[in-house]
């Protein structure tokens, strides 16, 4: 559609923004206010005339906090590595060969990412227990397959299949292995859709919560969300502290988004729309 | 398009027939498939088929006894050695010191009689003396030496036999006769505990579940927001996406402020919230009682409705831009020729928007649903965290339901029922969208082309 976007059309613009980011804001200016200001009726005040950066010291001096940047850190890579390559060999073979079922395999692949973690988490919960990789990294790997495996063959299928026929028919023409063709045809081609796929799944395993919440129950081993979520005692909840730490993991997260959104928004929208 | 076959090299001309190369890509597929269907199988599936199996246990993990799942009666062989023998020898120390040595000793014959029935057993036999080493070495007992399956009969001879010495041994102390009684009554209690009866109950969990109010109320719940926040979610973001369908300066930016907070971890949004909502500091809280949507700040996390209200706003808040962006990518590929076709014909806005719009978006339309639905639909880490399913449960969704059984009350029988049926409802869920998409789900965009 060709409209023009009118003065109105900006002003709305802002304003959606504006409540979208809100939150965030908020957050930002809560977190360089002073614990007085935090309460009572300095709480509505947008703007501190004391700003402090003592909330972003105390999480990280008085909680471990860099601890948990660095487990969620390495449970997110090496389960994004290890999940993106099984799935591209999956599938590229469903999206490039010719074999039977395939329509079955890609059925089962899509009811598995319907699954609820719930369903699955007493039988995970107590096999790690048993191996006793319960507070390990790898006991957090190991569920998030269930999230990222289905997930990235998904996303891997749809961008396998948008690559030329040709490119391949021709390489094996030339007598090029399949195993050649492989990396040497297909993959260069792929990467922007595995790294999309990486991208993706990077994030699912990041803000994964109920494993994470059950399986690595020890300070040691526990992973952003969770030990964000449970900086709240009993009693007091420490919101200097909290809003100081939701901006430590979102500004990263926005300059992210900045850079890959493009990327982003098509590996999010490439399975439901048809084109 | 650059590729690493050099083009001066010799070119091999694929001799082989068409048939075998299917067949080879036919292996090929399979073994390249084979690894992450294997995954899934192990990870995903068989723990479901697992879930519905422990449903059928009253399986607990603080209990010993019943922190597995056991079909028959077994015995404890490592806590049984721990004790039978002390207890015979101490009764026998009794008995040298002409205590009660007349009851003693029948007590005495009766235990010997029980430890030859259950020598009887091959396994039991087999592991007595192994176990017996290992205690005497100080070593620990693996799992699967200490349980010996054994005959009901010898199971349930042998507890109540064991409990009746109990008694007697206990009104025999009572009256001073012993020397060592406390010690005796200790380890002849100790022994009518390593029967292990076998858990299985069917489906009485499922049966208690049914007849729950609780299962019905945080189904009902979850059901609820499911509904609101989805239908809330659609109407926005398809909104949304109208509007913001045309070219315009700062798409990117758009973008990127529509993606952060489908980015941002759940749990994190949820405590932002918590504070935004909080009952003296928030400052949502605070606008909506200035704007009159509640009477009073703390309406919003401390009353039924409010609770429900903001865990659905905050969800509507942290999707809605998610759900906006997918149909958006919907709209975009319905080419514009249509619509000036039909303006030309005289249809109006909205004519356009139902003959038009709406039959072009509805793969994506159903597709955005399905997955917000069961998404919502398998809601925990937002609620844990806002409101923690209260106040008095008003909140608690049925993945929270499971979640407290299992790792609030280590009840892991009963939880995996409730997560069974959390699998039946998404199941059902997806099939009937499975059933409106028809086949475009799976096959969408597949084949040559």
């Amino acid at each position: 559609m060709n409209k023009k976007a009118g003065p109105m059309f900006y002003v709305f613009l802002v304003v959606f923004v504006f409540i979208v980011m809100f939150p965030f804001l908020w957050m930002l200016a809560s977190s360089i206010k002073p614990l007085s200001e935090l309460f009572g009726d300095k709480a509505f005040n947008p703007f501190t005339n004391n700003p402090t950066l003592k909330n972003y010291v105390s999480v990280f001096v008085d909680y471990p906090f860099m601890r948990y940047l660095w487990n969620s850190t390495v449970v997110a890579t090496i389960t994004t590595v290890y999940t993106v390559l099984v799935a591209s060999f999956a599938a590229y073979s469903i999206a490039r060969l010719n074999f039977k079922g395939k329509p079955i395999i890609l059925g089962v692949v899509l009811s598995v990412s319907m699954f609820p973690q719930v369903a699955t988490i007493s039988p995970i919960y107590i096999f790690l227990k048993n191996l006793g990789l319960t507070n390990s990294y790898l006991g957090l790997i190991i569920p998030y397959t269930t999230i990222t495996l289905p997930l990235s063959i998904w996303l891997l299928v749809t961008f396998f299949r948008k690559i030329p026929f040709d490119l391949e028919e021709a390489a094996r023409i030339d007598g090029a292995s399949l195993w050649q063709t492989y990396w040497k045809v297909i993959m260069p081609l792929a990467v922007p859709g595995i790294f999309t796929t990486a991208i993706l799944v990077f994030i699912a395993a990041w803000n994964e919560f109920l494993f994470a919440l059950t399986i690595n129950t020890a300070d040691k081993f526990k992973t952003v969300p969770v030990g964000i979520a449970l900086f709240q005692g009993q009693y007091t909840i420490p919101w200097g502290e909290i809003s100081a730490a939701t901006v430590v993991v979102t500004v990263p997260l926005v300059i992210m988004v900045l850079i890959f959104q493009r990327r982003i928004v098509s590996g999010l929208t490439s399975g439901s729309v048809k084109e | 398009m650059q590729t690493d076959i050099d083009p001066k090299g010799p070119i091999k001309v694929d001799k082989q027939p068409k048939k075998k190369k299917k067949k080879n890509d036919t292996v090929v597929g399979y073994l390249l498939v084979a690894p992450a269907l294997i995954l899934i199988l192990a990870i995903s599936i068989w723990p479901v088929f697992q879930s519905f199996y422990f449903s059928l246990f009253d399986l607990r993990l603080n209990e010993p006894t019943k922190s597995e799942v056991h079909l028959n009666y077994q015995i404890d062989l490592d806590r049984y050695l721990q004790n039978y023998p002390f207890l015979v020898g101490a009764i026998n120390s009794e008995i040298d010191s002409g205590n009660s040595s007349e009851e003693l000793t029948e007590m005495k014959v009766t235990l010997e009689e029980l430890d030859e029935s259950i020598r009887e057993n091959p396994k039991a036999e087999e592991n007595y003396d192994v176990i017996n080493e290992k205690l005497d070495s100080f070593e620990n007992v693996p799992d699967d030496m200490k349980y010996v399956e054994i005959d009901e009969n010898v199971a349930k001879d042998f507890t109540s036999s064991v409990k009746a010495i109990n008694d007697d041994l206990i009104t025999i102390n009572e009256n001073g006769e012993l020397e060592k009684g406390d010690k005796i009554v200790g380890l002849s209690s100790a022994l009518t505990e390593i029967v292990v009866e076998p858990n299985f109950i069917g489906f009485k969990h499922y049966k208690e579940n049914l007849t729950d109010q609780r299962m019905w109320k945080s189904l009902w719940n979850t059901t609820v927001f499911t509904f609101i926040s989805v239908l809330a979610e659609l109407i926005l973001g398809l909104a949304i996406a109208l509007l913001i369908n045309k070219a315009f300066l700062g798409r990117g930016l758009i973008r990127a402020s529509i993606l952060i907070p489908w980015a941002i971890p759940t749990a994190v949004a949820a405590l932002m919230w918590k504070f935004l909502y909080d009952g003296q500091n928030g400052i949502v809280a605070k606008l909506f009682e200035d704007v009159g949507i509640i009477d009073r700040m703390s309406m919003l996390l401390t009353t039924d409705t409010g609770a429900m209200f903001s865990v659905i706003f905050a969800d509507v808040w942290k999707t809605t831009p998610y759900m906006a962006l997918l149909l958006l990518a919907g709209l975009q590929t319905i080419p514009s020729s249509l619509y000036e076709a039909a303006s030309i014909d005289g249809a109006n806005k909205w004519k356009q928007f139902v003959t038009i719009t709406l039959p072009l978006l509805k793969t994506s339309l159903l597709v955005a649903l399905l997955f917000r639905t069961l998404d919502a639909f398998r809601v925990f880490d937002l609620i844990f965290v806002l409101t923690g399913g209260g106040p008095a449960n008003s909140t608690e969704t049925i993945s929270m339901l499971a979640y407290t059984l299992m790792f609030g009350q280590t009840n892991f029988g009963e939880g995996s029922a409730i997560s069974v049926v959390v699998f039946i409802c998404v199941a059902i869920i997806s099939g009937i969208f499975i059933k409106l998409l028809g086949a475009e789900l799976i096959n969408d965009g597949s084949g040559k082309k």
